[in-house]
């Protein structure tokens, strides 16, 4: 009856437009109350302490840091940079500007660690690019979306963070180290449709009369960026860094890089630069903490056990059960940000994950592959959004693009599934 | 010099145009600026502690309580002004589409449900902080009493409320 109470709330405060946070928080609110009418003040008094321990833990400083490092490195320069030297690379021809743009978008993931960020910074340099070389910009805004959601699968990764903070046994590096093959084959996974589109429909045809940079001056110019994944992963490894630190320390080399090397940040865009990361961490923390009051209200009522228990004997089986997930949480992902979905569900999956033996890690990186999917999947997608508010082009638009991108990154998530090793290897192989 | 001449043509990143902040009595550059020097802050206490401990081998275990307490004021400083600058994060297919009537009654319920919350967290908080005052119970890092950093609570959840209330009345005298 309570538990019905709570997700009903839940769902229709959500609907007629609540911020997600601020319903959790009403609607675990109101089943404090509801299981505990006869005691002093309805137990509310967990309200503001649940408030306050979910904010005061020193792990969850690495969110600000890292969504930091995004916005720093967002105007630092070094995205247009690395496009340049890319090009010098692969060389011109139709297709290879996707390619780049995909390839750029990855090895931002490598440095920032949310998606719309690195949109925001690869949309900015290429999508111009792109409808110069003759691509449609519907086309360049899907390409965009969907190189920048292997950004959380990447490290550095913020969803990786919240994760290991809901579920303290898959630590930050461990998760950071699974991301890496699944991220890369997921941006291969992208490159080959994304190639294969453009030269079937013969796109960017104006590409190869475009000039192509020098590759030694690009690499010169672009050095500072490579070297910052480097100093980041390279740092975590050795242990030199925690993850928190390994922020810090690219916050400082990107302001280095950005306002003396390349100059693209002056000393008053420091204040927009500070403010926005402020402001999109304290919606991350926000959500954090207040699903922390549901998450209580929830555990207290005890109801999760015969949910597990309900589930695990429901004759569906491992992999049946496990379809079901993917298949619920790549609904919701169409409607819901990837940060709230791992709030609300990771405490309720966990127990049935536990239930199954299911390796906690790979767990971690299965959920955010659904979640990168659901970045670029219509409508409710956070990089398509941005992406698509850049080329100046209606959402609607990219859907016969990002269709065959999904369909191939989601066959990256089966891989994944069929094959835990590729999750698990690069962890054990460095020993987390 | 030369460098950014060459450079004058590349797009300036990101390329998103700014929103403009709707229009509000109380400056939003209260919020902002303790954002700023809080986020400023952070960054500059965890990377004097990277320093410090590669050049002492000690680290300060006191500075790991201050930038907690610091975080806590970010979020509901920087939450603040987010509230006003409608940046949380939230599903609009629904409550975004439809006639402008009902939109603005869409969210003018939000809101007073959200004003309501916030104003049930000031009181519960302020009592929270009273209980931590009376009991006397000392942080376990510097060992102050635990109630300099919770009395801020209700303060800051009150800031939080007062801007909710605005933009309700906002929205209550936009026209219907």
């Amino acid at each position: 009856m309570i538990v019905t109470t709570l997700f009903v709330v839940f769902i229709a405060l959500m609907v007629i437009g609540m911020p997600v946070g601020v319903a959790l928080g009403v609607a675990g609110t109101l089943a404090i109350v509801l299981s505990n009418l006869d005691t002093q003040w309805f137990g509310l008094l967990a309200v503001p302490q649940n408030f306050y321990a979910g904010l005061a833990k020193y792990p969850l400083l690495a969110i600000p840091m890292f969504v930091l490092v995004g916005s720093i490195f967002d105007r630092s320069g070094v995205a247009s940079r690395l496009v340049a030297f890319a090009i010098s690379m692969v060389g011109r021809g139709p297709g290879m500007l996707p390619l780049v743009t995909i390839a750029v978008a990855m090895f931002l993931g490598g440095i920032s660690g949310s998606g719309p960020a690195c949109a925001a910074a690869v949309g900015a340099v290429m999508i111009g690019a792109m409808n110069r070389a003759g691509y449609p910009a519907s086309f360049s805004a899907s390409v965009v979306a969907a190189g920048a959601a292997t950004d959380i699968l990447i490290p550095p990764s913020i969803a990786f963070i919240v994760y290991s903070i809901l579920v303290p046994q898959a630590s930050v590096p461990a998760l950071f180290a699974a991301g890496m093959v699944p991220g890369i084959l997921a941006g291969i996974a992208l490159i080959v449709p994304a190639v294969w589109m453009s030269r079937r429909h013969n796109m960017g045809q104006l590409e190869r009369s475009l000039p192509r940079p020098p590759f030694w001056a690009s690499l010169r110019e672009a050095a500072w960026g490579l070297i910052a994944p480097v100093l980041i992963l390279g740092g975590m490894r050795m242990g030199f860094f925690t993850p928190t630190e390994a922020a810090v320390v690219a916050v400082f080399y990107g302001l280095f890089v950005g306002m003396a090397v390349h100059r693209t940040i002056k000393f008053r865009d420091l204040f927009p630069i500070l403010r926005e990361a402020a402001e999109l961490s304290a919606v991350i923390m926000l959500v954090v903490t207040l699903a922390g009051i549901f998450a209580w209200a929830l555990s207290t009522l005890s109801v999760i056990d015969p949910i597990t228990h309900a589930i695990v004997n429901s004759g569906l089986g491992e992999y049946g059960v496990l379809t079901l997930l993917i298949v619920l949480l790549m609904t919701l992902g169409m409607f819901l940000d990837g940060i709230s979905i791992f709030l609300i569900f990771v405490p309720l999956l966990l127990p049935i994950a536990n239930a199954y033996g299911w390796d906690p890690v790979w767990f971690g990186v299965l959920l955010t592959l659904k979640v990168a999917l659901g970045q670029f999947t219509p409508p409710l997608a956070v990089n398509l959004m941005v992406s698509c508010r850049i080329a100046r082009v209606p959402m609607e638009s990219t859907v016969r693009w990002v269709v065959w991108l999904l369909v191939s990154m989601f066959l990256v998530l089966v891989l994944v599934i069929v094959f835990p090793e590729l999750a698990l290897w690069l962890p054990r192989y460095l020993g987390f | 010099m030369r460098q950014e001449q060459e450079h004058a043509e590349e797009p300036i990143e990101p390329i998103l145009p700014e929103i403009a902040d709707p229009p509000v009595k109380v400056p939003l550059a209260i919020e902002d600026w303790l954002s700023v020097l809080i986020m400023a802050g952070l960054a500059l206490i965890t990377f004097a502690n990277v320093i410090v401990r590669y050049m002492t081998d000690s680290s300060f275990a006191w500075t790991e309580e201050i930038s907690v307490f610091l975080l806590i004021v970010l979020t509901m400083t920087a939450g603040a002004t987010a509230f006003v600058r409608n940046q949380h994060i939230r599903i609009e297919a629904y409550a975004d589409g439809g006639t402008a009537a009902r939109r603005r009654a869409l969210a003018i319920a939000v809101h007073l449900i959200v004003l309501l919350f916030f104003i049930l967290l000031t009181v519960l908080s302020a009592r929270m902080a009273y209980d931590d005052y009376s009991w006397g119970d000392t942080s376990p890092a510097i060992g102050i009493p635990n109630w300099w950093y919770t009395v801020w609570m209700p303060v800051l959840a009150a800031a939080i409320t007062l801007r909710v209330a605005g933009i309700l009345r906002r929205l209550l005298r936009s026209a219907a």
